[in-house]
């Protein structure tokens, strides 16, 4: 009996038994089960048979997973500069379900600004549905969903993964999910060259790879120090050169340099050497970082003078070294509007390696005055 | 007649015929059932509260772990009530990726839920492995597309989370074609076997009256007589161009629900090939891109519905106006259907309530919340 609709119909179920006689339904279910015996020494490749085996005998072989397959999430950096993705926006965080994902984004030590990295990345495994939703909701593509499933432990701390054990190269996830990268891969590589323009010293590098990269940073600072004279001389020779666009790697080993050299001018105040050579502004942002300097020293000063216990002699120390610096920087920025005259073609690596010199000057002044209000 | 005494005892919670945890509170006189409670809770998580601390989007993945078999149709349930609650409009190609999932999951929650009812009635894994074997197949299908078997998370509001994959189509028309000599050699296995027949045949008679009186859902609805399917008595979604077939039983025991659940994955086959034809021509891509998952509804309430394949799942939701939901409560299938079940075991043996229970097929997830 069925009944029609505007799209199909209902069906009653016919109960009524079919033709067999007693005992033949129970023969006709065993040979349903002797032909899948029968095609189980058979192996199934396709989807098109019901008999056959499709076993994989697992520990030994595994099935290759299809790329959107999403197991715990892991962070990615760049193979080749070393920076993370992540810059900290807690766009994860926010959506996590289970609320697992715990990030602290990274701050500028001399500026105390924040900067697009994060300085740690906890997620906990235990906890994590698997959903996949940090890795959607992402906007720089820096977490992405891992295939490793086997994650099982007997110990439950182990699951609680930080930055370091999250970090994965991009080429190990073009390798998992090649199809899914290159969809993305464009607009997340500029947007991480964006974030690393704004990453000061080694902030948003993969942990694994941050000693490393400190440490040839380190030797090419060193290879820099050795003939600062040269440098600095040959300097304004050859200005249009620092102009060009400089990987990070050569900026960081400049940097480095720079600081070095500064290092030294501050052990032998005798800058005779190399004519500090300086544009007007920056000349006066020098001096405007040596005068605020000099007033955190001034503010510092009557402090002890309120608390009759004496300073530390550390905390003493540190005062009267700040107040060395910010004198010298403010000799350089003296210094340098004569220079002007001599060499107007500026480098602007000195320019900029005076500038840092004078806000670390006017920072670690800063700090000394925190201390002596403290005591 | 002899005056027996009757015994009272508890099967399950911890029990392997009870499909999780839930415990039955059975009144015996010798071997015949005289009476029986279900006591449910024991996989109670908290689930609607926790859904009310959630933003609506952050709710998408806890619905997977209602009825975990039918992920798919519990995140199409809930993507339908909060689209009705913002006002989405979800486009015609999504729509067919989600009617494909779902019915694909009706067929997988069918052969699983086939396997256990004869598992619970003796013959021990035949017919649960060769179900399983189909259902692994679905499951790869839905790995390749959601990348999780169980746990879709796959539909968000205004669509789906992706797009078919290149080899999505061509390996479910290799599954399509195994799918007939697979439902026609489950028939032959159980159709005239006569074991079977002999442990289903007039066991669990749930009258039609009864069953609408405990409005019951589903195949178990179904079973007993009436032809009530929330695809063709309300159409969602693109129900309304498909044409399928509602089977329903005579008597309503545990053969018919059988019986029913096999012609209805015939049925879902018809649909997925509908859905495979009509695919290529569906405007639109697999998501509305104007649609936005940080959803903040205007105050309000609604109720969405679906037929999941063990019945009418209904998500009701009440908004007031911030981005967490004020109430959150699921109507689920399997709940409603295990509460006749007192009714359905009366007068039967304690060996016929295991298969009853199984011919009910409830997933404990779903019924604890």
């Amino acid at each position: 009996m069925t009944t029609e609709t505007q799209h199909g119909s209902v069906i009653v179920m016919d109960r009524r038994r079919g033709k067999l006689r007693a005992g033949q339904g129970l023969l006709q279910g065993l040979r349903v089960v002797w032909d899948h015996w029968a095609g189980s020494f058979r192996k199934n490749d396709n989807f098109s048979k019901i008999h056959g085996t499709f076993t994989v005998e697992y520990p030994e072989e595994r099935l290759p997973m299809p790329q959107a397959y999403r197991n715990m999430p892991v962070l990615l950096f760049d193979d080749e500069s070393g920076h993370e993705l992540c810059t900290g926006c807690y766009q994860c965080q926010r959506i996590c379900p289970p609320q697992v994902i715990h990030i602290t984004q990274a701050k500028d030590p001399v500026t105390g600004k924040m900067v697009p990295a994060a300085t740690e990345f906890i997620i906990e495994y235990d906890a994590c549905m698997s959903c996949g939703f940090c890795a959607e909701v992402c906007p720089f593509d820096s977490i992405k969903m891992d295939h490793v499933y086997e994650l099982s432990t007997a110990n439950r701390a182990a699951l609680t993964m930080r930055k370091a054990q999250l970090n994965r190269s991009i080429s190990y996830y073009t390798g998992i999910a090649p199809g899914l990268w290159a969809e993305v891969q464009a607009g997340a590589m500029k947007k991480l060259q964006g974030s690393i323009k704004r990453r000061p010293d080694v902030i948003g590098l993969a942990a694994s790879l941050t000693e490393k990269i400190k440490a040839r940073r380190l030797e090419l600072a060193a290879a820099a120090a050795a003939a600062p004279a040269a440098a600095a001389v040959s300097a304004p020779a050859a200005p249009a050169a620092p102009a060009a666009k400089l990987t990070p790697e050569e900026k960081a080993a400049k940097l480095a340099a720079m600081k070095a050299a500064n290092a030294n001018k501050g052990a032998a105040p005798a800058p005779a050497e190399a004519p500090v050579a300086l544009s007007p502004a920056d000349a006066k942002a020098a001096k405007l970082a040596a005068i605020k300097a000099a007033n955190a020293n001034k503010g510092a000063a009557p402090a002890p003078a309120e608390a009759p216990v004496a300073l530390s002699p550390a905390d003493a120390k540190a005062a009267k070294l700040a107040a060395i610096k910010a004198a010298n920087a403010a000799k350089q920025a003296e210094a340098a509007p004569v220079s002007v005259e001599t060499a107007v073609a500026t480098a602007p690596l000195d320019a900029k390696a005076a500038r840092l010199a004078a806000i670390k000057a006017a920072n670690a002044a800063k700090l000394a005055a925190e201390q002596g209000n403290n005591e | 007649m002899l005056k027996t005494e009757e015994l009272q005892i508890n099967i399950g919670p911890q029990h392997p015929s009870t499909h999780g945890v839930f415990r039955m509170l059975v009144t015996v006189d010798g071997e015949t059932v005289t009476d029986l409670k279900p006591v449910f809770g024991y996989l109670h998580r908290n689930h609607e509260q926790i859904a009310e601390v959630n933003t609506y989007l952050q709710n998408m993945p806890y619905t997977d772990r209602l009825d975990y078999f039918n992920a798919m149709a519990n995140n199409h349930a809930y993507a339908m009530a909060v689209e009705k609650l913002v006002g989405i409009e979800v486009p015609e190609r999504a729509e067919y990726i989600r009617v494909l999932m779902v019915e694909l999951t009706r067929i997988l929650n069918h052969a699983g839920a086939l396997g256990f009812l004869i598992n619970d009635m003796g013959a021990w894994q035949t017919q649960l492995a060769f179900g399983m074997r189909e259902r692994e197949k679905i499951l790869d299908l839905f790995e390749s597309v959601s990348g999780a078997r169980l746990m879709c998370n796959y539909f968000r509001f205004g669509g789906v989370a992706r797009d078919l994959t290149a080899d999505f189509m061509p390996r479910l028309k290799d599954l399509l074609v195994a799918m007939p000599a697979f439902i026609d050699e489950m028939e032959r296995l159980l159709r005239e076997n006569e074991i079977l027949l002999q442990r289903s045949e007039g066991i669990g008679i749930l009258p039609k009256d009864l069953a609408l009186a405990y409005s019951v859902t589903g195949p178990v609805l179904r079973g007993s007589g009436v032809a009530y399917d929330i695809r063709r008595a309300e159409p969602y979604s693109i129900y309304d161009r498909l044409d399928f077939d509602v089977p329903v039983g005579s008597v309503g025991d545990v053969y018919d629900r059988i019986l029913v659940r096999i012609e209805e994955m015939r049925q879902s086959k018809r649909i997925i090939e509908q859905v495979i034809a009509q695919l290529p021509d569906a405007q639109g891509g697999h998501i509305n891109p104007k649609a936005r998952q940080n959803v903040r509804p205007p105050v309000g309430d609604v109720y969405a519905r679906v037929e999941t394949p063990k019945g009418e799942l209904g998500f009701y939701l009440v908004s007031d106006g911030s981005s967490r939901p004020y109430r959150y409560k699921v109507r689920a299938p399997s709940f409603i259907n295990l509460t006749p079940l007192g009714d359905m075991c009366r007068g039967y043996k304690v060996a016929d309530m295991v298969v009853i229970l199984g011919s009910i097929d409830i997933v404990m997830g779903e019924v604890d919340r």
